[in-house]
């Protein structure tokens, strides 16, 4: 961790407009604002909401040996993983995955970007820039590559819910051209040696941008990067043309809880100091077909084929908003009460309810008449032996033991795939 | 974030876990601060005592869950619970919106009012919260 609390460029913005803040990464950021974590939690699920996440790290791969350097390093097969063809990562698409040890265990989640044949970008955690850089550059061996640690050289925020298109309808330079034919998972922009440059995609007002149909919420939406001398300009553009579609910001604390209802990791919270294996996220892993091998050698794979004590991490959701700290820390029990694992996550989505066992959220079309759900209590636990969507655990901190069930996913009715013509009609 | 000055009412005493007490009458009536509040984001659930429990001054007398975390409410004034607040169970933001009167908790038939003597005053508090004590 670094020594001093950074700030963003928004933090005077965050700090006037009275958000409640907290360090997180390093960094000095906002967990909520005035309006209060569940509206801007829901208003993600129904509307849309802006994140600063100028705390996140970029890392700069140029060079002839730098798809060689990423197949090496990145646990996703760049030859095979765009769309349902698998067909090879091209400029234009980005790809979800992990850097791991030779151990199998986590160095960090992120998601890498082809911006050109020998060009790319990877995105990580706040705080991860020089420890990925770091990891690369040791990995790199004879390869040519040049790499560029991007930390706090790039302005970013992300745009997420269903309103997301519409909202940059309003602000980017050629909106229609822009967004056109974007699918989940590709970017427009550019990036250079030092931040975004030049870019065909604009704001109104000229601001270059790096676009992507990327987000942290599970719900459809964009992560914007910039020059960092454009991020308040651009923030303050996007959120007076979003007011009109209920666009509000929003903060970690709504970040964590859309994250965890999408199934989606905290990096070194959910994934971690253990073997990347027997997890939710198996997309992240170049599996053959069988599931039984990889697809690709990479650093970490020898350990996650013979892993001598496994451990198995799933989803689960409770039955009221009621929670368990992990701080306390929070063990998971089976039905008799023997200790199987601990709780990674718990948080509440305050966007889900149950109705006839059956779990809604507010945007599901189908929910009931009258759906005003009181939230539900999920996230993670990590346990010794395998468990069985449907099966029931108990979670016990030093307040409260809480009954929840197993799951395959949390939040249902999730927008982040649905197609960019829906979303900008 | 309000400052803290603006947090803090001259009419209650505070214990250092951030809850108030108030004498009503033969009743003590307790709740969270405005600070705690703050500092805890949207409250979604009060875990609240039965009528007629009795506590020790600093013994847990229920949970008050934000988004953010789950904090436990120790007792100001020792004592037997005359009544809870029944509007926190449908409406629990009320502890936020109004921390100090329709956000109540609980009323208290106190054992000893010298416990709430031994509560911080408005200035010992706000001393306590800048971090001058």
């Amino acid at each position: 961790m670094p020594e001093k609390t950074k700030k963003t460029l928004l933090h005077s913005w965050h700090t006037a407009c009275g958000a409640n803040m907290a360090d997180f990464g390093g960094y000095h950021m906002p967990l909520w604002y005035p309006a209060g974590v569940k509206k801007e939690h829901l208003s993600v699920l129904t509307n849309a909401g802006i994140f600063d996440t100028s705390h996140m790290a970029a890392i700069r791969i140029e060079g002839p040996g730098a798809f060689d350097l990423l197949q090496l390093c990145f646990t996703k097969n760049l030859a095979a993983c765009v769309g349902k063809k698998q067909s090879p990562l091209k400029p234009g698409k980005c790809a979800y995955g992990v850097f791991l040890k030779d151990n199998g265990e986590v160095i960090d989640d992120a998601i890498v970007y082809q911006l050109s044949g020998k060009l790319y970008m990877v995105v990580v955690n706040a705080g991860m820039g020089g420890r990925v850089t770091e990891h690369l550059k040791v990995r790199s061996g004879p390869r040519r590559v040049e790499l560029t640690d991007l930390t706090d050289r790039l302005g970013k925020m992300d745009i997420q819910g269903p309103a997301a298109a519409k909202i940059l309808g309003k602000v980017l330079a050629n909106p229609e051209k822009t967004l056109q034919g974007m699918s989940y998972f590709s970017f427009k922009g550019e990036v250079g040696k030092t931040t975004v440059f030049g870019s065909q995609v604009r704001l109104v007002d000229g601001i270059p941008l790096l676009l992507s149909r990327t987000g942290y919420t599970g719900e459809f939406g964009f992560e914007i990067f910039m020059a960092p001398e454009h991020i308040v300009k651009a923030w303050e553009l996007i959120i007076q043309s979003g007011r009109d579609f209920g666009l509000i910001p929003c903060g970690l604390a709504a970040r964590d809880s859309l994250r965890t209802g999408a199934v989606l990791p905290l990096s070194h919270q959910d994934i971690g100091s253990w073997p990347f294996v027997n997890h939710p996220w198996p997309f992240a892993l170049p599996l053959n077909p069988e599931g039984t091998g990889f697809t690709k050698k990479f650093i970490g794979d020898e350990a996650l084929l013979n892993i001598k004590e496994p451990t198995y991490t799933y989803p689960f959701v409770g039955y009221d908003l009621r929670k368990v700290s992990v701080c306390a820390p929070a063990v998971v029990l089976d039905p008799e009460g023997m200790k199987i694992g601990d709780v990674l996550t718990c948080v509440t989505d305050m966007g889900i309810g149950r109705h006839n066992d059956r779990i809604f959220s507010i945007a599901s079309p189908d929910k009931p008449e009258n759906f005003h759900p009181g939230g539900l209590s999920c996230g993670f636990v990590k346990v010794k032996s395998k468990l069985f969507p449907g099966q029931i655990v108990y979670l016990r901190d030093t307040i409260r033991k809480i009954k929840a069930i197993i799951v395959e996913d949390i939040r249902p009715d999730r927008t982040a795939r649905r197609s960019i013509n829906e979303m900008m009609a | 974030m309000k400052g803290i000055d603006q947090l803090i009412i001259p009419d209650v005493r505070y214990a250092p876990d951030h809850e108030w007490a108030r004498l009503e009458g033969d009743r003590v009536r307790v709740g969270i601060s405005d600070y705690a509040q703050d500092q805890l984001g949207d409250i979604v659930y009060v875990e609240l005592p039965r009528v007629g429990d009795t506590f020790e001054r600093g013994e847990v007398f229920g949970t008050v869950e934000s988004v953010k975390a789950v904090s436990e409410l120790y007792i100001p004034v020792g004592g037997e619970i005359l009544a809870v607040n029944p509007a926190l169970e449908g409406s629990p933001e009320l502890v936020n919106t109004d921390p100090y009167h329709e956000g109540w908790m609980i009323d208290v038939k106190p054992g000893d009012l010298k416990e709430l003597d031994a509560l911080m005053s408005q200035n010992a508090y706000v001393r306590m919260l800048k971090g001058l004590d």
